[in-house]
C-alpha cells in the first residue's frame, strides 16, 4: 500500500533530480566558450518500483550522474590531424624562409652566373681592354658573394630552426609533466566512483598541444592513460612523465633524446617532427646543392683559365681559388683568386690581342658542370625543388587544416555547448522543479488533511 | 536526440574562410603590382624555374647585342680605313700613269715621286689604324704592326702576327672579327709597299714605271678584295641584329606566357575575393548573436 510519505519522497527525490540537471546545464552555459569543454548531460533514470501484491508504485526519478558527452575516438583523429598540422606548419615557415635565396631578383645566383659569361663575352670583343677584363673579374666577385650570402643564409636558417628544436622539446616536457599530473588526479577520482570528466577535458586540450609538437600515440589502458612518441618512446605514463632532453651533435646541432637514446630521425610529426626535417635534411640538401654548383663551376672555369694565355702571354691560373675536392663548403668559401684583371688568360696562343681562350671559358656556360645539368639548368633545378616543397607543403596544410577544421565541427556537434538546446533544457527543469514543488504542496495539504481528521471526528 | 546537432562554434570557421580571402588577395594585389603570377618559387614550381633558364637565354642574346654593336664599330673603322687605303692607291696609280707618259720632265717626275712618297707615309699610317687603342691590322699582336724598316725591299716590316679572332655573336655562331695586316697588305705578289716602294724608285729613276704600275694594280685589287670581308661581316651582323631582336620579343613573349599575370583575371578575382570577404565579415557580426534565453520572459 502506498503513504502520503512515500509519496512526498518521491516528489521530493524529483525536485533534488531536476536541480542537479539544472545544474548541468548551468555548468554548460559558464562553460559555453571554455576551449575543450564537453558538455554535460544529465542521465535520470526511473528508480526502481516497489511491487505490493498485484500493485506495482513508481518510486520516483534518481539522477544517476552528470556525463560529459564526448567521443574519445573523435578525439584521436582530432590529435593525429593536430600533429600533422604541426609537422606541416614547422616545415612550410621554415622553408618559405629558405625559399626567400631562391626567390628570383637581379642579384640572385641565376642573374649572377648570366651575368658572369655575359662580361666574358664582352671581353671577347676586345680581349686587351682593362676595363673590361676588370669587369670579369667584379663579375666573378659578385658569383662568389652571391653563393656565399645564399649559403650563409641557408646556415643560419638552419640554426635558428634548430632553436625552435630545443625550445619545442621544453614545451614537451612542461606538457608532459602537466598530462602526468592530470592523470593522477583522473585515476583517484575514479577510483572512488567519481566523474573526472573536468580533468579529463584540460587533458585532452594538452594532448591537442603536444599533438602540435611531437607525434603521440595514446594507450587507454585500466591504469591511466600512456602516451609514447609514434617509434614508442614513453612521454607519460599514468602519473609519471619522462622528459626528452637535447645534446649537441658533431654538426653543433641539437639531438633529441629520451632515456638516453637518440630519438631525433624517428620524430616525423608535429612542430617538432616538421623542424627536424627542414634542418636536417632539407637545408642541408640545399647547401649541398649550391656546394655542387659553385665547385662545378669554379673547377670548369679554372681548368678553362688554364688552357689560355694571361694579358702577359703567361700560361693562365687559376680564376677562382680551387674549391675543396669533396665539394663541401665550396658555396660558402667561394672566393676569386686572382687580383690583377691582367691574369685572366683570354689569349690562346700568347699574343695578347688574342680572344680565342675566351670562347673556351664561354664554353663552360654550356657545360655540364654539376650533376650532369649547365649551371644555369641546375640552379634552376635548385629552384624548382625549393619551390616544389613549399607548394606541396602548403597545400598538404591547407588540405589538413580543412580536415582538421571539419573534425572540430564534428566534436563541437557532439560535445559543444549550443545555447538554445541549454535554454530549452532549462525551461523544462524548471516547469518539472515547478511541478514537483506543486507535488510537494498538494500532499502537505493532504497530510494536513489527514492530521485534522481526528478533530473532525471527535 | 535523433536529429544531428550542429556545430554551435562557428566561428573557427569563419575565420579560416576569411583568413583565405585576405591570403588571396595579398596575392593578387602582389600580382597586379608586379604584373607577375610567379612571385616566390612556390607560386609555380615549374614556371619559377622555366623562368631562370629563359632569363638566361635573354641575357645571353642582350650580350649578343652588345657583341654586335662593339665588333660593328671595329667593322665600320676597318672597312672606312681599307676604303681610304684604296683611293690613296687609284691616286698613286694615277700618278704612276702620269709619270709613265714619256713627255713629262724630270723635275715633274721627280714631284710625282715626292706625292708617291707621301702616299707611302700615309698608307704606312692607315695600315697602322687603331680602334679604341687596338691596332686593326696588328692578328692579334697588341704592337703597332707595320714599322718602317730600311733594310726590307718595300722599306717596311710587318711585326704583327696572323692571328684571328671570333666572336660569338649567336648560340654557336661564331663570326671572324678580323684579318691580319700581312694577308691585306703584303701579301706575296701583291705587296702594297713593296709596290709603292717600285714606283718611288722607277719614277727617280725613270726606268721600269710601267711594271711598277702593274704591280701597284695587282697590290690595289688584292686590297679592294680583302675589303670584301669587312663588308660581308657587316651584312652578317646587321641580319643577326635582326634575327637576335626577335629571338628577344619571342623570349620576353614566353616569360610572359609562363610568368606573366592576367590581370583581367586576377583583377576580377580580387573584386570576387572583396565582396566574399565583405560577405563573411557580415556573417561573423551577427553570427549567433541571439540565443532563445533572449526570448525568456
Amino acid at each position: 500500500m502506498s503513504s502520503l510519505f512515500g509519496a512526498l519522497s518521491i516528489a521530493t527525490g524529483a525536485l533534488g533530480a531536476e536541480q542537479g540537471a539544472m545544474d548541468a546545464t548551468t555548468n554548460n552555459v559558464a562553460n559555453a566558450n571554455t576551449p575543450g569543454y564537453s558538455r554535460l548531460r544529465p542521465v535520470l533514470i526511473e528508480s526502481n518500483p516497489v511491487v505490493e501484491n498485484s500493485v506495482t508504485y513508481g518510486e520516483g526519478v534518481t539522477l544517476q550522474k552528470l556525463e560529459s558527452v564526448r567521443d574519445p575516438i573523435l578525439q584521436l583523429r582530432i590529435q593525429d590531424e593536430t600533429q600533422q598540422q604541426g609537422q606541416l606548419n614547422a616545415f612550410v615557415s621554415a622553408m618559405q624562409q629558405a625559399q626567400v635565396q631562391f626567390t628570383s631578383s637581379s642579384s640572385d645566383i641565376g642573374s649572377q652566373i648570366s651575368n658572369f659569361f655575359s662580361s666574358l663575352s664582352q671581353l671577347s670583343t676586345d680581349p686587351t681592354n682593362l676595363s673590361l677584363r676588370q669587369g670579369v673579374l667584379t663579375a666573378a666577385g659578385n658569383l662568389a658573394t652571391v653563393f656565399n650570402n645564399t649559403s650563409d643564409s641557408l646556415t643560419q636558417q638552419q640554426t635558428n630552426t634548430d632553436l625552435s628544436v630545443s625550445q619545442d622539446v621544453q614545451q614537451v616536457n612542461t606538457l608532459t609533466g602537466q598530462i602526468a599530473t592530470l592523470n593522477t588526479q583522473i585515476s583517484q577520482l575514479q577510483g572512488v566512483g567519481q566523474d573526472a570528466s573536468a580533468f579529463v577535458d584540460q587533458r585532452d586540450v594538452l594532448i591537442g598541444q603536444l599533438s602540435g609538437l611531437i607525434d603521440v600515440s595514446t594507450i587507454q589502458s585500466d591504469n591511466g592513460l600512456t602516451l609514447t612518441t609514434s617509434n614508442g618512446s614513453p612521454l607519460v605514463v599514468g602519473g609519471q612523465s619522462f622528459a626528452l632532453s637535447t645534446q649537441t651533435n658533431a654538426s653543433g646541432l641539437q639531438d633529441v633524446y629520451s632515456q638516453g637514446v637518440d630519438i631525433t630521425a624517428k620524430l616525423t610529426s608535429g612542430q617538432l617532427g616538421g623542424s627536424i626535417e627542414v634542418r636536417d635534411q632539407k637545408i642541408p640538401a640545399l647547401v649541398s646543392s649550391l656546394d655542387t654548383l659553385a665547385a662545378g663551376l669554379a673547377n670548369a672555369l679554372n681548368t678553362a683559365n688554364k688552357t689560355g694565355f694571361d694579358l702577359n702571354g703567361n700560361p693562365g691560373g687559376n680564376l677562382f681559388v680551387p674549391p675543396p675536392v669533396s665539394g663541401k663548403g665550396a658555396a660558402a668559401n667561394l672566393a676569386v683568386q686572382i687580383t690583377d684583371p691582367a691574369l685572366i688568360a683570354a689569349s690562346s696562343d700568347g699574343s695578347a690581342g688574342s680572344n680565342g681562350n675566351v670562347a673556351v671559358l664561354s664554353a663552360v656556360q654550356n657545360q655540364a658542370v654539376a650533376g650532369g645539368q649547365t649551371p644555369t639548368d641546375y640552379y634552376s633545378s635548385i629552384v624548382f625543388s625549393v619551390g616544389n616543397d613549399v607548394s606541396n607543403g602548403s597545400a598538404e596544410l591547407t588540405s589538413s587544416q580543412l580536415v582538421l577544421n571539419q573534425l572540430q565541427d564534428q566534436r563541437g556537434s557532439i560535445s559543444g555547448v549550443n545555447l538554445n538546446e541549454e535554454a530549452a533544457n532549462m525551461v523544462q527543469y524548471q516547469r518539472a522543479y515547478d511541478a514537483a514543488a506543486n507535488v510537494v504542496t498538494t500532499i502537505n495539504d493532504m497530510l494536513f488533511t489527514v492530521i485534522n481528521m481526528s478533530t473532525l471526528t471527535t | 536526440m535523433s536529429s544531428i546537432r550542429v556545430n554551435p562554434y562557428p566561428m573557427p570557421d569563419l575565420l579560416a574562410a576569411l583568413e583565405q580571402l585576405q591570403r588571396q588577395q595579398t596575392n593578387a594585389t602582389l600580382e597586379l603590382a608586379t604584373g607577375s603570377s610567379i612571385n616566390k618559387p612556390s607560386d609555380d614550381p615549374a614556371g619559377a624555374a622555366q623562368i631562370i633558364k629563359i632569363n638566361d637565354l635573354s641575357s645571353q642574346v642582350d650580350s649578343f647585342q652588345r657583341s654586335i654593336n662593339s665588333i660593328s664599330s671595329q667593322f665600320s673603322t676597318a672597312d672606312s680605313t681599307l676604303n681610304s687605303v684604296v683611293t690613296v692607291l687609284q691616286r698613286a696609280i694615277s700618278l704612276g700613269v702620269e709619270g709613265a707618259n714619256g713627255t713629262l720632265s724630270d723635275a715633274d717626275r721627280a714631284a710625282a715621286a715626292a706625292e708617291v712618297t707621301g702616299i707611302q707615309s700615309q698608307l704606312l699610317s692607315l695600315a697602322n689604324t687603331s680602334y679604341q687603342g687596338q691596332y686593326i691590322f696588328a692578328g692579334t699582336a697588341t704592337t703597332q704592326p707595320f714599322i718602317v724598316d730600311p733594310t726590307q725591299p718595300s722599306g717596311v716590316r710587318y711585326v704583327g702576327n696572323t692571328g684571328t679572332n671570333d666572336v660569338t655573336i649567336g648560340t654557336g655562331y661564331q663570326l671572324q672579327v678580323n684579318v691580319p695586316g700581312s694577308q691585306i697588305f703584303t701579301g706575296t705578289g701583291s705587296d702594297m709597299f713593296l709596290a709603292i716602294n717600285d714606283l718611288i724608285t722607277s719614277l727617280n729613276s725613270n726606268a721600269g714605271i710601267g711594271a711598277a704600275v702593274t704591280e701597284l694594280g695587282t697590290a690595289y685589287s688584292y686590297v679592294t678584295g680583302q675589303r670584301v670581308f669587312y663588308g660581308n661581316a657587316l651584312n652578317q651582323t646587321q641580319s643577326q641584329q635582326t634575327y637576335l631582336n626577335t629571338e628577344t620579343l619571342s623570349l620576353s613573349q614566353q616569360l610572359n606566357a609562363v610568368g606573366g599575370a592576367n590581370i583581367a583575371d586576377v583583377a576580377s578575382q580580387l573584386v570576387n575575393d572583396q565582396t566574399a570577404q565583405t560577405a563573411t565579415l557580415e556573417a561573423i557580426g551577427k553570427a549567433s548573436q541571439s540565443s532563445l534565453f533572449d526570448y525568456l520572459k
